[in-house]
């Protein structure tokens, strides 16, 4: 039979966004594939040169609107970087609540999403509904449901509102419940193990060499994790272990691993997020006024000559990397340069390469297991 | 609980790096440091500023000697004001991570108080300075690492730096029929607002709106 190239996207379900995965097929199987990209580019690079520093982490907030909170963190940590900074430990909690929270949020958004491809729509609506409950907890900070501009280079916006932290044990709490609950659902669906087992191999070393990160990683079998690699914030002093799976096959890991490996993630969140309440210096139960020192520092607004900052940051897809350049004197209160590096725009043209070899049925299954989000991919 | 890398492990690691870039480049140009990060715990990483002519061997012997296993992103900069020898700049940065493959139904968990040596983590930046003109040019390194493939792409068409010997280089995030040598983030292209030309100056335009003329802000 003839091969030929047949189009899928920009509008197709399995995009969860906006790009084209162009796809060369021979009968039903997938003999090679091309990543095309862009479709939502805003030039948010060339937009941050002409804003304050303070005035970037709303954009970065649009970055991905999935994972907002976690997107502003990393490049909160490059200009802090850049400016120089010190930051308040009870802020550096906050962040790492308000993160943690952020990554159970983007993570249910990926299972609520990835369910309908496999063909379970009950998980749809299961996920949406917990997921409202860290939305709610998110507004709480942030004053909005998804973007939020809540951390300050030196600090936070505002401190934890009085019972934030009895509803987020709560929530955190119930939600560990119904993680199993999920876990009762699927694992005994003959539909999800048929679909996820055995599909869309990939194995870490070359994951790595392709600059794969994160879950997808640790689903491989390394326990490999930005958050104790290069630390920041106040991971080393929360109780936690980065999750990990063991993959069955020489050929790494499949689609059920990275589906088991962010279902792990997911408990490591809510354990980290109840022993930081516990630690959390100031108390758990406190409000410190705005701009207290113990929530915020104030920063140098301007960057000194030739000073750079570069964070590294493990977003809920992998490492985020912010790298911003400050232009000294002329350049006043605004960057020369912001580089942004996304996880997703390293890994789609590398899953579009893992799908050949199988059929076409099996592409909405492997790229969904990656969990794409095209906002912080076109930036 | 996880423990993470210390501070000291983080220092000997750099320290160890630079000093075998030293030892194997000595006298070539590359000039090495090891600066810290200021924020929150000033760990330290490897900085390297390379002459380009020297860039590829220096990166297949970061890859193959040195462990630097992930290449995670490219920057280029334009620099129309800065010296001659100074007009462009690309930055890559490099992770090494101590990630192997797994036998089946095994998995690594890394004691990280324990990890020596090529096993710690390391972050690397190099810089490459390149001259004046209208044709940056920079060997690529698309065929040491896969993952510098669509940074340079991206490089590409962002900033307009060339890589020489890059395999089907194409347009990734303008459209695929943007015009010929349009690079947005070279600084000739100026940021528009309500009409007025460029707001570098004068970011919220307060100088530029006629109707604000006048106003206390």
């Amino acid at each position: 039979m003839a091969q030929m190239w047949i189009t899928m996207g920009p509008q197709h379900p399995m995009t969860h966004g906006l790009w084209t995965l162009r796809v060369k097929v021979d009968g039903e199987t997938v003999v090679d594939t091309e990543a095309e990209l862009g479709y939502i580019h805003r030039g948010v690079e060339k937009i941050c040169e002409a804003r304050d520093f303070t005035q970037i982490t709303p954009y970065c907030d649009r970055l991905c609107y999935v994972s907002a909170m976690t997107w502003a963190n990393s490049y909160i940590y490059a200009a802090e970087d850049l400016l120089e900074a010190d930051v308040p430990a009870r802020a550096e909690y906050i962040r790492l609540i308000s993160a943690e929270i952020q990554r159970l949020a983007s993570h249910l958004m990926w299972l609520g999403a990835f369910g309908p491809d496999i063909g379970n729509l009950t998980l749809m609506t299961w996920c949406m509904r917990d997921r409202e409950m860290f939305l709610d907890l998110l507004q709480e900070l942030g004053g909005s449901r998804m973007h939020y501009n809540y951390p300050r280079i030196g600090g936070v916006k505002r401190d934890m509102p009085i019972g934030f932290a009895d509803r987020v044990i709560a929530k955190t709490k119930l939600f560990e419940k119904r993680l199993d609950e999920y876990e009762m659902m699927l694992d005994e669906s003959t539909i999800w193990l048929v679909r996820l087992q055995g599909v869309g191999y990939a194995n870490a070393e070359s994951m790595v060499d392709a600059g794969v990160s994160g879950p997808n990683v640790r689903a491989a079998g390394v326990n490999y994790d930005v958050r104790w690699a290069h630390p920041y914030s106040v991971y080393d002093e929360i109780d936690w272990e980065p999750s990990v799976e063991k993959p069955t096959s020489v050929k790494g890991a499949d689609c059920y691993d990275r589906y088991r490996v962010r279902m792990e993630e997911m408990r490591q969140s809510c354990r980290m997020v109840l022993d930081a309440l516990n630690k959390i210096p100031g108390g758990k139960n406190t409000n410190y006024a705005n701009g207290d020192e113990m929530i915020y520092t104030k920063a140098p607004t301007r960057a000194p000559e030739g000073a750079t900052g570069f964070s590294n940051y493990e977003c809920t897809r992998g490492a985020s990397q912010f790298y911003v350049q400050g232009g000294g004197e002329g350049r006043g209160k605004n960057p020369y340069r912001v580089s942004i590096r996304s996880p997703m725009f390293i890994t789609i043209p590398y899953v579009a390469k893992t799908m050949i070899g199988y059929k076409i049925a099996d592409i909405p299954a492997i790229m969904g297991s990656f969990d794409p989000c095209i906002g912080e991919t076109d930036r | 609980m996880v423990g993470s890398i210390t501070l000291e492990q983080n220092a000997t690691a750099a320290a160890s790096c630079m000093a075998a870039i030293n030892d194997r480049f000595d006298g070539s140009g590359i000039e090495t440091s090891v600066p810290s990060h200021s924020n929150d715990k000033k760990y330290a990483f490897v900085r390297i500023v390379c002459p380009p002519q020297h860039w590829i061997a220096l990166s297949k012997w970061m890859k193959y000697d040195l462990g630097v296993n992930y290449c995670s992103m490219v920057t280029g900069t334009h620099f129309p004001e800065g010296s001659p020898e100074r007009g462009w700049e690309v930055v890559y940065h490099f992770l090494r991570q101590p990630v192997q493959d797994q036998k089946p139904n095994t998995c690594t968990v890394h004691n990280v108080e324990a990890l020596s040596g090529m096993d710690v983590p390391m972050e690397f930046e190099v810089l490459i300075p390149l001259p004046q003109g209208d044709s940056p040019t920079v060997p690529s390194i698309q065929s040491i690492w896969v993952g510098a493939d669509w940074n340079e792409k991206e490089t590409w068409d962002l900033v307009g730096i060339k890589f020489e010997g890059h395999v089907n280089m194409h347009r990734v995030l303008n459209p695929n029929d943007s015009p010929e040598g349009f690079h947005p983030l070279q600084k000739q292209h100026k940021l528009r607002y309500h009409d007025h030309n460029e707001m570098y100056d004068d970011p919220q335009g307060f100088m530029r709106k006629p109707a604000d003329e006048g106003r206390i802000k």
